[in-house]
């Protein structure tokens, strides 16, 4: 015979703890036992709550505003029993003696009973259709493009460990940074895979992989594309602030680590990660103006490349000398602001002849 | 070196002239730091160096001075006239009045002394006792900014601003230095530097207020003259197969050069140092100096993107912070790239201001030649206690001297 309903308790990531077959109603669930279901948590009423049928249809209250739909079933409504902590319907909150009319939702219904969370499965309620395994984070295409991936990330370390050393170093070199490189990335992504075991049962070392070797590839050309700029264009600034673009990097590469650790959590986890950016670039322009007095990294552009790689044009000595001139009232400024805090000079000047 | 005869005749006839200088913090009777000085009039003048009063002329609200004569007689010190470019410093007695001192006679310059001959040096050594050093007269030090005698015998601490005589007991000069990595080569200030400026100062009135507007008036009119010699001066001939690199002449400025060829097939080059011996002491820091440094790189063994990365390394691993931020601000810069008669560089400037000393500027210049895949020069230049019109100057100066000795 078909239950009318199906109780589960479950943990906080959704997976079914314990569940019940509901065959008749009135069902009472708390922590005394002559409920049908009880609850052990010392958080839960003796008499937490009741769910029984209604007499009228109404339907006013439902709780996602959705008109029923599917088999035609007496109303139920949840009543919260004589408890202090309440009663959690889905997103509502109904205190002691409150009801509410569980109408035909087209859901499972989340009930939150002290600590404990409950899913209600009406029979009428309309099946959500089968997922396919793993998908946590859209869609999990082959390895392939995650080899090529890698294989890209291990030719840029292998590039960046020969320009490195010196022609007679150049083998101890490679073996070093490829072994580094090859062990840094397993040392990640196993621990993001063991955190996503932790939450989701699944270690989507796939995912974290290709996260890190797609996060990897772009800081490796973040490092080399801006100082390429900035010096083939004579645009300091590019270098002076790449920094934001490796922050942004890697704020992005931790956000899509997590969605494969909290996969129901999306939004948070975005708010976390735009958040954790935002305070590293504030963090830094900070620490950069208490350093140089300016908000940018470097004090003057400090990367050189071939000279074919330049465009900019070269000025002549006499106008660059020129240019300078600006710099003596920004310096005159600044030598008098921070010249009265200095308690040695109250009367620096003074004596004048 | 036993002391001769002659050595305790001079000592003798000068004792009654020679002073311990104390300074001592105000409220303790700790003093913080000890000199040596001597009577030039009889009316209390005293002379000494301006290192030994530095404290107290800069902070005289935290600082007094007081001397003290070889019998233990000790009376409190007044500042009437300083002299940083020569670092000098001319005190008068502060119980002057009504009083008539021995004074110590300055040898006439009209009275050349010749090299090898003996002279004395007086002073109270690191706080021991006074005493007496004779050593040899040695001519004016090669490469000084400002004159300076060579004197070959031992200075220590606590000498300085102490009178150096010759046999007749006639004052000649007056001790401020010695080579740390030398033996015997110590350095005095000629007499006629403390005669022009007890003839400038005797009647001034005492130095009340830090005077570092006095230092900054002393300091401009150094770097106007420094910068007049220095561009003055030009640049050595042939100093790099392929580019005029500016070198500075051997005159006020000493230069030494090393090759640093690579063990691992890498990067060879290289570099040349040119430093000036004399520096300005102003209280806490030094001033007043120029240098130059070039690097030459060859880096042909290793092919253009890895001579790039060293090269960029090297251009990198520079400092534009020299003093505290108490005495500096931070460092501004300005950068492009220059066109030099067809060679192209890539050129940094940036200066920083003094903070007690007006109108004062650090200046420094980086270069980099980028006109080869597998070498270039890469040279830096920087000056000390500069206005900003001689900075700006004095960066075009070394700009200007970067081309190419045969045009590309």
């Amino acid at each position: 015979m078909m239950p009318l309903a199906l109780l589960e308790a479950v943990d906080r990531d959704g997976q079914v703890r314990q569940s019940w077959r509901v065959e008749r109603w009135p069902l009472t669930i708390g922590r005394s036992l002559d409920n049908d279901v009880v609850l052990t948590d010392p958080h839960v009423a003796p008499h937490h709550a009741t769910i029984a049928p209604v007499a009228s249809v109404a339907s006013t209250d439902s709780i996602d505003g959705t008109a029923g739909a599917g088999v035609s079933m007496p109303a139920l409504a949840i009543t919260a029993g004589d408890t202090r902590n309440g009663l959690g319907v889905g997103r509502a909150r109904l205190a002691a003696g409150q009801s509410k009319t569980l109408a035909d939702a087209a859901g499972d219904i989340d009930l939150h009973l002290g600590r404990a969370t409950l899913r209600l499965r009406l029979a009428g309620h309309a099946l959500a259709p089968e997922q396919a395994m793993a998908a946590v984070v859209g869609h999990e295409t082959g390895w392939l493009p995650t080899v090529g991936i890698a294989v890209a990330v291990l030719t840029f370390v292998l590039a960046n460990t020969w320009i490195e050393s010196d022609p007679e170093g150049f083998a101890r070199a490679l073996a070093t940074s490829l072994l580094s490189a090859v062990f840094v990335g397993a040392v990640w992504c196993g621990l993001w895979a063991l955190l996503s075991k932790t939450f989701t049962r699944q270690s989507h070392f796939g995912w974290h992989l290709r996260v890190f070797v797609i996060a990897s590839l772009a800081t490796l050309v973040l490092a080399v594309l801006p100082p390429l700029l900035a010096f083939s264009l004579s645009w300091p600034w590019i270098a002076d602030f790449a920094f934001v673009a490796i922050y942004a990097t890697v704020a992005a590469a931790i956000y899509f680590h997590l969605l494969a650790v909290e996969p129901g959590r999306r939004r948070l986890m975005r708010a976390m990660a735009v958040a954790g950016f935002v305070a590293g670039v504030a963090v830094s322009l900070w620490f950069n103006v208490q350093r140089t007095g300016r908000p940018g990294e470097e004090l003057y552009m400090n990367h050189l490349f071939p000279p074919q790689l330049r465009l900019a044009r070269a000025v002549p000595v006499d106008r660059f000398v020129d240019a300078l001139a600006p710099i003596q009232a920004v310096l005159d400024r600044k030598a008098k602001e921070q010249f009265g805090t200095d308690s040695d000079s109250r009367t620096g000047n003074d004596d004048e002849d | 070196m036993p002391v001769s005869l002659s050595a305790r005749k001079v000592y003798e006839q000068a004792r009654s002239q020679l002073v311990q200088i104390r300074t001592v913090l105000k409220g303790q009777a700790s003093q913080t730091s000890v000199g040596s000085g001597f009577f030039v009039t009889a009316q209390g003048h005293i002379v000494t160096n301006f290192h030994v009063v530095a404290e107290a002329a800069l902070k005289p609200e935290r600082h007094d001075l007081v001397y003290v004569t070889a019998d233990g007689r000790e009376a409190p010190l007044k500042i009437l006239q300083i002299d940083v470019l020569h670092d000098l410093a001319l005190l008068k007695a502060g119980d002057a009045a009504g009083k008539n001192f021995d004074a110590l006679a300055f040898r006439p310059e009209s009275e050349q002394l010749s090299q090898g001959e003996r002279i004395y040096s007086l002073g109270n050594p690191l706080d021991v006792g006074f005493a007496v050093t004779q050593g040899t007269y040695n001519g004016l030090v090669k490469r000084s900014f400002y004159p300076q005698i060579f004197f070959g015998g031992a200075l220590s601490g606590g000498m300085s601003g102490g009178p150096a005589l010759d046999e007749e007991g006639h004052v000649i000069g007056i001790n401020v230095a010695r080579r740390v990595d030398g033996e015997q080569v110590s350095f005095l200030v000629p007499a006629s530097f403390a005669q022009a400026l007890l003839a400038r100062g005797k009647d001034a009135p005492p130095i009340v207020q830090p005077a570092y507007a006095v230092v900054d008036e002393q300091l401009q009119k150094h770097q106007a003259l420094l910068t007049e010699r220095f561009i003055q001066q030009g640049w050595k001939e042939a100093t790099h197969p392929r580019y005029h690199v500016p070198v500075p002449p051997d005159v006020f400025m000493r230069c030494w050069g090393s090759s640093e060829p690579s063990r691992t097939g890498g990067l060879d080059f290289e570099r040349s140092d040119c430093v000036m011996d004399t520096r300005i002491f102003v209280g806490d820091f030094n001033t007043g100096t120029i240098s130059l440094r070039h690097e030459s790189y060859d880096g042909s063994k290793l092919g253009p993107l890895r001579f790039a990365a060293r090269y960029s390394a090297s251009f990198r691993n520079e400092s534009f912070v020299r003093l505290g931020p108490q005495h500096q601000t931070k460092p501004r810069c300005n950068e492009d790239f220059i066109d030099r008669e067809g060679l192209p560089l890539r050129a940094v400037v940036c200066i920083r201001a003094y903070k007690k000393l007006p109108q004062l500027y650090d200046v420094s210049v980086l270069v980099a030649t980028l006109d080869q895949n597998e070498a270039g020069v890469q040279g830096r230049f920087d000056a000390q206690g500069v206005s900003f019109v001689n900075a700006q100057k004095l960066a075009r100066h070394y700009l200007d001297a970067y081309r190419w000795v045969k045009p590309q």
